[in-house]
């Protein structure tokens, strides 16, 4: 067992309201007609979303317009979603195969417009930088961030996907989260999950104690 | 060297390195400014269920860059099947903007509303098309455009 495994939660029973229960709350009100609840799910939900499709390596411009999408397509589907209490997984889901398409689309104009200068029908109109921020070794100033980072960077692919989009959700989403980005169950939920224990075991193996006195 | 059991709950350790995390994602990769507005605008648009017109065209004009103006003078222009728009965006103080705009064809008359987060403007093209709002202030807008006895349109949001 682990070392505060007397101290971790009761699983299974949290009592308190999460970020999908909101969103199923916000569904409900918005089909009868009130707005409000839906419009702080989207303020809530939003960085959720866009973690979600850069986190597919969709450019910074771009992604901003797909998280629109998605949202605009919450609406056009409101009334036929049929489980409101998996709203959060159907933005997760929607926003991820978003991402897909834009990337995808990305790719082709560009490559279509390299090879065929003229041909601008419905080429893109607008210019799509990749607006990143500068190198990591700037904005990470403590060393504390640089070594978590570094640990995070040992992860696949995947579990670095899933810990940046469970890490700003409510522990009984993370279920929701893992199965809409196509992570098999187990992979984290009430249980620590596979890449929270192998960051973990990457933490201490880099002889750092730093999170261990929490 | 202790085992991290994949089976273990989530325990207070875990917990303080999500939180670590979601801070670096937030320094790494920030959610852009307005993101959470903008979509709202976009789902008040969707609701009016109008046929969305493509954007064509962006142009900025160079003259219009100057330090003294915030926002350059820009011309976008918007096409569906049946119509184009195409609207000017000058800006006329110190946080607002003058949009010209041109609809064609005018046929029996079209009337244009201005969307922004504010609310909405009614207006109307004169018989060339021609229309205005004089008095824009900064933040995403959408023109909804509709033709005597035709279906609505609306603009894709633009950010003025």
């Amino acid at each position: 067992m682990t070392r505060l495994a007397e101290d971790a939660p009761q699983t299974g029973e949290e009592p308190t309201e999460t970020l999908g229960d909101r969103g199923a709350r916000a569904v409900l009100a918005y089909r009868d007609g009130r707005t409000e609840p839906l419009g702080e799910f989207v303020r809530e939900a939003t960085p959720l979303l866009w973690h979600t499709v850069r986190s597919q390596g969709v450019p910074y411009d771009l992604a901003d317009d797909v998280v629109q999408g998605v949202w605009v397509a919450l609406v056009r589907h409101v009334e036929t979603i049929q489980e409101p209490h998996a709203v959060l997984k159907w933005i997760l889901v929607a926003a991820k195969r978003a991402a897909w398409e834009a990337t995808r689309k990305h790719r082709g104009e560009q490559s279509r417009t390299t090879a065929l200068p003229d041909d601008r029908d419905d080429g893109a109109p607008r210019e799509l930088p990749d607006r990143e921020p500068g190198p990591e070794a700037e904005v990470l100033t403590s060393e504390r961030d640089r070594i978590l980072w570094a640990a995070v960077a040992e992860l696949a692919p995947r579990c670095q996907t899933l810990l940046r989009l469970v890490a700003r959700a409510d522990r009984p989403d993370y279920r929701a989260i893992a199965e809409a980005i196509g992570m098999p169950v187990g992979s984290i939920g009430s249980t620590r999950g596979r890449c929270l224990a192998k960051l973990r075991t990457i933490l201490d193996h880099n002889g750092d104690d730093l999170w261990g006195q929490v | 060297m202790t085992v991290h059991d994949a089976r273990g709950p989530v325990d207070d350790v875990d917990v303080a390195i999500l939180d670590d995390l979601a801070r670096i994602h937030d320094l790494l990769d920030p959610v852009p400014p307005g993101l959470a507005e903008r979509s709202l605008f976009a789902m008040t648009l969707a609701a009016l269920e109008t046929e969305v017109m493509e954007l064509a065209e962006v142009v900025t004009d160079p003259a219009g860059v100057r330090s003294a103006e915030p926002v350059p003078a820009r011309t976008v222009t918007f096409t569906s099947a049946a119509t184009t728009v195409m609207i000017t965006f000058q800006a006329s103080g110190p946080s607002v903007v003058r949009l010209d705009g041109w609809v064609a064809p005018v046929g029996e008359g079209v009337d244009v509303e201005l969307h922004s987060t504010d609310g909405v403007v009614p207006g109307r093209a004169d018989e060339d098309g021609r229309f205005a709002f004089p008095q824009v202030a900064h933040g995403p807008v959408s023109l909804v455009v509709r033709p005597v006895g035709g279906a609505a349109m609306s603009t894709p949001v633009v950010e003025v």
